[in-house]
């Protein structure tokens, strides 16, 4: 590594920096959206690890909303896609149009689409066909998009916020395993709790307006993203992580009877860094320098669920992928010397 | 670095920690193996006296020591040791990274804040046992061994076995004469002797004579497959080699009428009645009428009529079902229950008169019912399961029957049609080319149909379940939907 070493006091500043840069971005995102703090801290946890999210409920629970507020708070370029069963890949990345120069001239420009943008709200993401869901696979994972040959790099942030409605399913295209994948985390947004809801009434139904401000730009945060970076993790937390990964693996010779049965494919090693990068940013929000196996804890449900692909057998008892995935947190730390006493013996 | 002396310090006090409870478990281990090894001398106290006390309080307190000591000195991981005081203090893992991390080469700029963090957390920590104690197995135990040594230690030394063995080299002639005396040395002389017997009068073994069993053995008559195979008179007989060959070859001829084979391969657990009534029951469920699902009713009353129809007699509850179907179409609920359940009764009746000698007992049905049916004449045809096309012995194979073409002539009630081969069908609707081959004939009954009938039932309502469940598209729906209606149509 070639960074120099700075003393604690330094790196105690910069830590310092992120949490409170992170909870007043949270307080922020707050003043609009009631309850969901879970859902938003993964959000924001996904916006500092570089990631991409997708968020899936039923209508009417803020998922836009929440998207909204977060661009509004970030000093940053915002988009959103209302994704439809008509709209092209040409709707979302952009076109070459004939134009006129000065000399009479005609020739080719290409006009820069939607993606073009730090944020990205892509609204009912399921609602679109396939072909026009994957021009959104190489500006996900490539940070870049190619037209007519010519590659177009994304300004840095880029920061894909997706919504699906579990529900209606008909006339959607539910997104194919290669796109889910190059989402960080999916979150699922439930229902608020009796007194969210009251406090949703008050905030909703008076005159007054609530006004977000910006508290953070673009450069805060692809700093924030090096920062994350440099937490490290120690070798038993890292084992854990892959051990988490690997038990989702009915192929594994290790792996637990309950993956066999239910998991037809685990999770990808893009599951693991996920895994380990919003573990990073967790333990950073929370003034921590190191990554915990707490951290992983918390992280596996929103970086494992959509990565994990269920059998006949786990389909048709409808197994939900959250007890599955804290079944395999078990198996693997019983696997992994963490949090065993054996060695007292 | 001079800051992570302080969590070395913290790994040493846990492995110290981490020692003790180890020495413990291993010397609680060692107790009992020595308490074990404690009872064998004083087992032997007789022979050793005040030796064997000794020894056994020796073995008792090395066995202790020894585990003690192999328990102390087995090695303790640091890693392992830092991971136990991060759990134990509630660190998270600060002290386990920062130390693998801080002579690390690739060691990044915020190890020093995590340096400097967890030393700041673990001089902020309150003074405490981290380790929990683990007791071994064997320590529940212990209580068993120690209570036989000291029971052993009290209790007046146990006597060996006096005497010696028996000379077992070859024997002089003054052991022959005196036997008794050197047996007396080891038992005792008193030993009771076994009574005598008197003398068993043994009857004289005398000829038999073979003869057979009355009523037994007796010519069996045709058809009495089962009366045949309850024969025993061969067993009371004396033995006879052609007579058992003659009895063998009667058997096997029987064997052969496979007319007369009793039907051991029929399903009656899965009749047309029990499906229905299994439906029916499903669909009552304790409801009065008025709580009934009229589109639930509707599909059994139409499950029933399409049972009915199969059948080439007319069924009796066809009239029921029509006025269920009309009295469900007045929203008359009550009515159409109490149509369903004549119909019901109808087909129950019809089941167990069906049933009635069907058993296991071998030969025809009018045989059986002793010609109740009288005799037809050429134009009638058999319904299904009527075998009676054919005079006894003829027609049931190739080249037997009276026609002299090998397979026979066609049978009436194949309806002359010289491409149907003896599949039964019905002709469709619709369709005047071309043969019909479906199995609605006979097949009907047979039961593998009945399965059929039965598992497409229960796919149509797992189908139901799921689509209700998984949000299938509605124009899927319908194709679903479809699928399962051409199934049944089959």
């Amino acid at each position: 590594m070639t960074q120099s070493i700075q003393p604690a006091e330094s790196q105690e500043r910069r830590v310092q920096e992120f949490v409170t840069a992170f909870q007043t971005l949270r307080t922020e995102v707050q003043k609009v959206i009631v309850g969901h703090d879970d859902v938003i801290n993964h959000v924001l946890i996904s916006l500092f690890a570089g990631g991409h999210v997708l968020l899936e409920g039923v209508p009417g629970l803020g998922k836009t909303l929440l998207i909204r507020t977060l661009a509004e708070s970030l000093d940053l370029t915002f988009s959103r896609i209302q994704f439809t069963p008509d709209l092209m890949p040409g709707d979302i990345i952009g076109t070459n149009i004939i134009v006129e120069d000065a000399d009479g001239r005609k020739h080719f420009q290409f006009q820069r689409g939607p993606i073009f943008g730090h944020i990205l709200l892509a609204d009912e993401v399921n609602r679109a066909t396939p072909k026009t869901q994957s021009a959104l696979l190489e500006g996900m994972q490539e940070h870049s998009v190619t037209v007519s040959g010519t590659s177009h790099p994304l300004a840095p942030p880029f920061f894909v916020l997706a919504t699906q409605n579990p529900i209606e399913m008909e006339g959607t295209y539910p997104l194919p395993e290669a796109q889910l994948d190059r989402f960080l985390f999916k979150l699922r947004v439930r229902y608020p709790a009796l007194e969210e809801l009251t406090e949703i009434i008050n905030r909703t139904t008076r005159p007054r307006e609530v006004h977000v401000q910006r508290v953070m730009n673009g450069e805060a945060v692809l700093r924030f993203r090096e920062l994350v970076r440099e937490v490290p993790i120690a070798a038993h937390v890292g084992d854990l992580a892959s051990l988490m990964i690997l038990a989702s693996h009915p192929q594994w010779e290790r792996a637990p009877e309950v993956t066999r049965r239910f998991i037809r494919y685990g999770a990808s090693p893009r599951g693991a860094q996920a895994l380990v990068l919003g573990a990073k940013v967790r333990a950073l929000a929370d003034g921590r320098y190191n990554v915990s196996i707490d951290d992983l804890r918390a992280i596996a449900l929103p970086a494992l669920r959509h990565r994990i692909i269920l059998n006949f057998e786990g389909e048709a008892e409808g197994i939900d992928a959250d007890r599955l995935i804290e079944q395999l947190i078990e198996a693997a730390e019983n696997l992994s010397a963490t949090g065993k006493d054996a060695f007292l013996r | 670095m001079a800051e992570a002396s302080v969590l070395h310090r913290l790994v040493q006090q846990v492995t110290r920690e981490v020692r003790l409870r180890r020495a413990e478990f291993w010397a609680l281990r060692g107790l009992f193996g020595g308490a074990l090894a404690a009872a064998v001398p004083l087992v032997a106290r007789e022979r050793f006296g005040m030796a064997a006390l000794v020894a056994a309080g020796a073995l008792l307190v090395a066995g202790g020591l020894i585990g003690a000591l192999v328990g102390y000195f087995r090695r303790v991981p640091p890693g392992e040791a830092a991971r136990l005081a991060d759990r134990g203090f509630g660190l998270q893992d600060r002290v386990a990274t920062a130390l693998e991390w801080a002579d690390h080469p690739e060691r990044s700029p915020l190890v020093d804040g995590l340096v400097a963090d967890a030393v700041a957390r673990v001089t902020q920590r309150t003074q405490r046992r981290i380790v929990p104690r683990l007791l071994p197995r064997e320590a529940k135990f212990i209580p068993v061994p120690l209570a036989l040594g000291l029971v052993l230690a009290l209790a007046p030394p146990i006597p060996f076995p006096k005497g010696a063995l028996p000379n077992f080299q070859a024997s002089t002639g003054d052991d022959e004469e005196q036997p008794k005396e050197r047996a007396g040395k080891l038992e005792s002389s008193d030993r009771p002797q076994a009574a005598k017997r008197d003398q068993v009068q043994r009857a004289e073994m005398k000829d038999r004579t073979l003869a057979p069993r009355a009523g037994g053995g007796g010519p069996t008559q045709a058809g009495d497959l089962a009366a045949v195979f309850k024969d025993t008179s061969l067993g009371s007989r004396s033995p006879d080699f052609n007579s058992f060959l003659k009895k063998g070859d009667e058997r096997i001829r029987m064997l052969e009428q496979v007319d007369k084979m009793p039907d051991l391969q029929r399903d009656f657990t899965q009749s047309q009645y029990k499906m229905v009534f299994q439906k029916s029951k499903e669909l009552r469920g304790g409801l009065r009428p008025d709580q009934v699902s009229p589109q639930k009713l509707r599909e059994l009353l139409n499950e029933m009529e399409r049972l009915g129809r199969k059948g080439s007699q007319g069924s009796p509850w066809a009239g029921d079902i029509a006025e269920g179907m009309e009295a469900l179409e007045g929203g008359q609920n009550e009515r159409a229950m109490d149509a369903m359940e004549r119909a019901l009764s109808k087909m129950r009746n019809m089941e167990e008169k069906g049933r009635e000698g069907k058993g296991l007992r071998g030969g025809r049905e009018s045989e059986r019912r002793g010609g109740q049916r009288g005799p037809r004449g050429p134009g009638q045809s058999g319904g299904p399961g009527d075998e009676g096309d054919f005079p006894e012995g003829e027609g049931m194979f190739p080249g037997r029957g009276k026609s002299p073409t090998p397979k026979g002539d066609p049978s009436q009630r194949l309806r002359g049609n010289p491409f149907d081969v003896g599949v039964e069908g019905e002709s469709r609707s619709g369709r005047k080319e071309g043969f019909d081959t479906n199995l609605l004939g006979r097949g009907q009954n047979v039961p593998s149909r009945l399965q059929y009938l039965g598992v497409v039932g229960q796919y149509r309502k797992m189908m139901e379940e799921a689509i209700a469940r998984e949000q299938v598209p509605r124009d899927s729906q319908a194709h679903i939907k479809q699928y399962f209606q051409a199934l049944d149509e089959r």
